[in-house]
């Protein structure tokens, strides 16, 4: 039955381009507004899983092998790590990680948008495009969860990033090492997003939202 | 000779050369050899310890020496601060210290004395020798290297050197023997000779040599020496000494240097390729690997160590990784590409839509593997006019496409494609006489205009400057009247301008469609695409013939009813409107009607009176000419009629000749259909006809048509004859319906109903009656499927007859009926009865 479930996250993610800045999370509620959310992360952790597969088999060996784990070279540090402690990251507040959530994603985004352009295949390309609006997706889900629950969105990149001047790689070799790295940060950070909004599902469920939209109501 | 003695330590004494010449003549110039180096090569040893060996010095100050070396086997403590002193057979004498002294170069042969002095000062030994000038070998200097320079990308070295040309005569053929070593170990890698001529000029030598391995792997090494064929010299030649080695020092060197060397090749498939990796001090290279394989590790240093791969694979899009595990968790890695170089454009074909750009397409041919920057680059050059261009082409496409400007007044082109990549370069050439490669572009803004109805003025764009060339197009005439057709027309091309051609002979009030393409008249190359489709119906015009018209009486005679038929689109030039009625006696207007669409009859009160009828179809463009019929209906007796014959498609009337009917025949018939009053139709046919086929697409099958013949006098109409028919006759529709009239023990009456002529669907013949015994049963086959051997049948053939008599039958017995109707067509489905026959009242008597 994942397949029924990515079936309907996959419709639902039509929609996307649709809903500009997911502004109908308003009305939608934070409960609703962090389920979808919540969903989207699972549905992009899926489909990077088939992206980082085609791609690290376009770099070719060793970054294909499933053993490859590569020293991280002072370079990659331009890639937000999502190495953090995790009792440090648990000790933040919400609003802290759904910060830190939105600018990696944001950040994340324009270096996978950076990717498109080397690609020498057409379907890899193709794959590309469609990963980055789904991830440009996220920003804005996340920035909506931010707004319906009251939080400022970040200082820095708001609505479409814009590039870093991070120096592009010297060599073609270094440029792989960048590519892996930051999709081995995106399934990280991914999979501990998950995480993050199904606590925060359970802090903020639907019914309280709705008492929530009573009390303005008077 | 003592006074050369100082503190009795020999001194070192030169003497120029040229000093001995004066005394010859001084006005010639030193002799060639005096600017070069001579060695004694074979010496009558004064001592068979020791060799004496001889060169002569500095060719920079033209001055000749002859050197004299030792080489002593007396122990050291002996030849401590020895003194010698040379003297020549001019009683010159040279003092040294060492075991070497320069003497003049004898002008054939000389002897010399030496003695060797002890430190005290005492003489220690004298020979004397004798030096023969053939005996001297000629040995040139070392030469000096002037640069080596590394190329590090292309693993290449450049050494300079200059040849001190100047200082030999001119013409020498002068060798080379060149040294590259490398590693720290000083490893030998490549010995090569490199030959030139001395032109008594100091040229600058340049000698490039690409290393197999990387110049950042190891430190690589030079050296150099030199063979001079001076042949005006007699005595032997030799190799000079090798040069001061020149140093390319490696990575290993630098105190910190590191990496994976080369970087981001592009190599061709099936070459070897070394790779090194190159660490920092304590660094262990644990694995090197090429693609998913490792490969074992030559040990260049300490500090490197390299791999080689042998006829490397075409590598994929993102290239082949190289990659170096160290200890200390470190790793480095590089790229390599591995490609083909570019194949030779197949299909060079050039041509011109417009006249301001040239283009040209071609297929790449074989894929290069090589992608984005490494990918193949195109140019275009034009040897005529010296013109270059480079091409944008989509990697992604089958087919490139370059563009090259039209030049003015150049038509002749002389291509040529260039295709290179990091690998190599190809090229395809292709002379193209433009005015021979047009292939315009697509006419445009196709429109039509015109005020006739048979013609049409069409006009179109091209954009493209063709002044100098004519156009030949092709317009295509569709219309659903008539078959497609192609009209040509030859034309003075023009500069993006317009076109315009005059069709005729076209039929009025006509959908067309009309397309336009067009090449070069005089030499074809391609027709250009076609237009976009144009439609234009051309204007109407007047009807060209009366309609076919036919007229009828009431049945109470006082009004005639007046029937015309439509025309045919390409009679009626237009849409028909009405259509104009009128009727005349003598020339006199009894009436006149006008008729609008879409009414096809009309009705005219006449009473009893008669007059000629006239009928003319109008539309927009005006009247048709007018069609006549007359009222008069001439009486006429013992009118029969007559059975048609069914033909599937239509019915077959026939009929005598009747030599009066000067004007023909007339076969009017009347389709019903359902309760309205039925339409009337007719055919014309000429005097001489005696028989036809009446055809009309709404005759159905099972029908019964009714036809009058009517004859044409120039007084009027007779009907001749009645004909009833059949285009196709069915089986009736039903059986009639029948009833027992009586039974006995032996026989049946039975009776049945007349059919109606709709049931009949076709001329009835018969009626057939089958019976056997049998019983009502659902379940039992029936009677006439069931190929019954007791069947018995009656025909009636007689269609007054309306019973039958069935005798012979067995008493008190059941028996089946099956009464049936046929027509040419066949038989209707049958009815059945079941009957009983009375129990037999009579004794079973046999007669007879």
């Amino acid at each position: 039955d994942s397949w029924g479930i990515f079936a309907f996250l996959c419709a639902a993610l039509c929609n996307l381009p649709a809903v500009p800045a997911l502004n109908g999370t308003e009305e939608l509620g934070a409960g609703q507004s962090i389920q979808k959310t919540y969903d989207l992360t699972r549905y992009l952790e899926h489909q990077l899983r088939t992206l980082a597969g085609t791609y690290l088999n376009y770099l070719g060996p060793p970054f294909n092998e499933p053993d490859f784990n590569p020293p991280r070279l002072a370079r990659a540090e331009r890639v937000p790590s999502a190495t953090v402690d995790l009792d440090l990251w648990r000790g933040l507040t919400d609003n802290a990680r759904l910060a830190a959530n939105y600018r990696a994603y944001s950040r994340l985004l324009c270096y996978l948008r950076g990717l498109d352009g080397q690609v020498g295949t057409v379907e890899l390309r193709h794959r590309l495009g469609h990963f980055c609006s789904s991830l440009q997706g996220l920003v804005l889900s996340i920035a909506g969860v931010m707004s319906s629950l009251g939080y400022p969105l970040p200082a820095g990149p708001a609505g479409p990033p814009t590039p870093p001047g991070a120096p592009a790689a010297p060599n073609n070799f270094l440029k792989k090492m960048d590519d892996f790295w930051l999709l081995k940060e995106l399934q990280t950070w991914l999979w501990r997003s998950a995480k993050d909004f199904n606590r925060l599902k359970k802090k903020v469920p639907p019914a309280v939202v709705t008492l929530r939209i009573e009390a303005r109501g008077f | 000779l003592t006074s050369f003695l100082e503190d009795g330590v020999c001194s070192y004494l030169k003497l120029p050369f040229g000093e001995q010449k004066k005394n010859v003549d001084e006005s010639k110039p030193p002799l060639p050899f005096s600017a070069s180096y001579f060695m004694f090569n074979k010496l009558s040893a004064w001592s068979r310890d020791r060799k004496v060996q001889s060169k002569l010095l500095t060719p920079a100050d033209r001055s000749s020496r002859v050197l004299f070396q030792f080489i002593s086997s007396y122990q050291p403590k002996y030849l401590l601060n020895p003194l010698c002193l040379f003297c020549d057979v001019l009683s010159r004498c040279f003092k040294t210290k060492e075991e070497r002294v320069e003497i003049p170069v004898p002008e054939s042969s000389t002897t010399v004395k030496i003695t060797t002095y002890s430190i005290s000062g005492t003489t220690f030994a004298t020979r004397h020798f004798e030096i023969h000038k053939k005996d001297i070998s000629f040995v040139p200097l070392a030469p000096h290297i002037l640069s080596l320079t590394p190329d590090f990308s292309t693993s290449t070295l450049t050494l300079k050197w200059s040849d001190n040309g100047s200082a030999f005569p001119y013409g020498l053929d002068a060798s080379w023997e060149i040294e590259v070593l490398r590693k720290e170990t000083m490893e030998d890698v490549t010995r090569e000779t490199y030959n030139s001529k001395l032109i008594h000029e100091d040229i600058i030598h340049s000698w490039n040599w690409k290393s197999d391995m990387p110049l950042e792997c190891t430190s690589h090494y030079v050296k150099i020496r030199r063979y001079i064929n001076i042949t005006q010299f007699d005595g032997p030649k030799d190799w000079s000494d090798w040069s001061p080695v020149e140093v390319v020092p490696g990575k290993d060197t630098e105190p910190n240097g590191s990496g994976l060397f080369p970087q981001d090749t592009v190599v061709a498939v099936g070459s070897n390729v070394t790779f090194c990796c190159v660490h920092k001090e304590g660094q262990q290279i644990q694995r090197m690997s090429y693609g998913a394989k490792d490969y074992p590790l030559i040990r260049l240093s300490s500090r490197s160590s390299a791999i080689r791969v042998l006829n490397a694979n075409a590598s994929s899009a993102s290239g082949t990784n190289i990659v170096c595990t160290m200890s200390e968790d470190w790793m480095d890695g590089a790229v390599l590409f591995v490609g083909y170089g570019p194949d030779v454009p197949k299909g060079l074909s050039c041509e011109t839509s417009n006249f301001v750009i040239i283009k040209c397409t071609w297929k790449p041919g074989r894929a290069t593997g090589l992608y984005k920057v490494r990918g193949t680059k195109y140019s275009l050059t034009e040897s005529i006019s010296g013109k270059n261009v480079s091409c944008e082409v989509n990697e992604m496409k089958k087919k490139h496409v370059c563009g090259f400007p039209v030049l003015a007044d150049q038509k002749t082109y002389s291509f040529i494609l260039g295709a290179s990549n990091p690998i190599g370069q190809t090229e395809a050439s292709l002379l193209v006489d433009l005015n021979q490669r047009v292939n315009p572009e697509t006419p445009e803004k196709l429109t039509a205009s015109g005020n006739s109805s048979t013609s049409v003025h069409l006009r179109w764009f091209i954009n493209g400057s063709f002044a100098e060339i004519r156009l030949l197009c092709e317009i295509e005439i569709s219309s659903g009247r008539s078959e497609q057709k192609v009209h040509n027309v030859s034309m003075p091309g023009g500069k993006f301008s317009n076109y315009t051609v005059q069709l005729n002979a076209l039929h009025p009030y006509t959908k067309y469609q009309f397309r336009v393409r067009c090449s070069a008249a005089d030499h074809f190359w391609r027709w250009s695409d076609w237009s976009g489709t144009l439609e234009y119906t051309t204007l109407e015009a007047p009807p060209t013939r009366g309609p076919d018209i036919w007229r009828e009486r009431s049945p109470s005679g006082k009004s005639l009813r007046i029937f015309w038929k439509p025309l045919s689109l390409s009679e009626a030039n237009g849409k028909i409107v009405s259509h104009e009625v009128s009727c005349y006696l003598l020339e006199e207007s009894l009436e006149y009607k006008e008729v609008m669409e879409p009414s096809n009859s009309t009705e005219i009160k006449l009473g009893r009176n008669d007059c000629v009828i006239s009928v003319v179809a109008k539309n927009h463009a005006g009247s048709s000419p007018p069609s006549r019929i007359t009222s008069v209906e001439l009486p006429s007796d013992n009118v029969k009629t007559d059975r048609a014959v069914a033909m599937g498609n239509g019915i077959y009337i026939s009929w005598n000749s009747f030599p009066n009917m000067t004007c023909g025949y007339i076969v009017k018939w009347c389709h019903s259909s359902g309760s309205e009053p039925c339409s009337v139709d007719w055919q014309k046919f000429p005097s001489n006809t005696t028989d036809a086929v009446i055809k009309s697409a709404l005759f159905r099958p099972g029908v019964r048509y009714n036809f009058s013949l009517y004859g044409c006098k120039s007084s009027g109409y007779q009907l001749l004859k009645n004909v009833t028919g059949y285009m196709k006759e069915l089986p009736p529709k039903r059986a009639p319906n029948f009833t027992v009239e009586e039974t006995s023990s032996d026989s049946i009456l039975v009776k049945w109903e007349d059919m109606s002529i709709e049931d009949c669907q076709g001329f009835l013949e018969g009626y057939r009656l089958s019976f056997a015994k049998g019983e009502k049963d659902a379940l039992k086959p029936r009677l006439l499927e069931s190929g019954n051997p007791e069947l018995k049948v009656k025909n009636i053939t007689d269609l007054t007859k309306k019973s039958l008599k069935i005798l012979d039958l067995q008493g008190k017995t059941s028996y089946q009926l099956d009464l049936q109707a046929y027509t040419a067509g066949g038989l209707s489905p049958p009815n059945s009865l079941y009957v009983v026959t009375k129990e037999d009242c009579k004794l079973n008597i046999p007669i007879n």
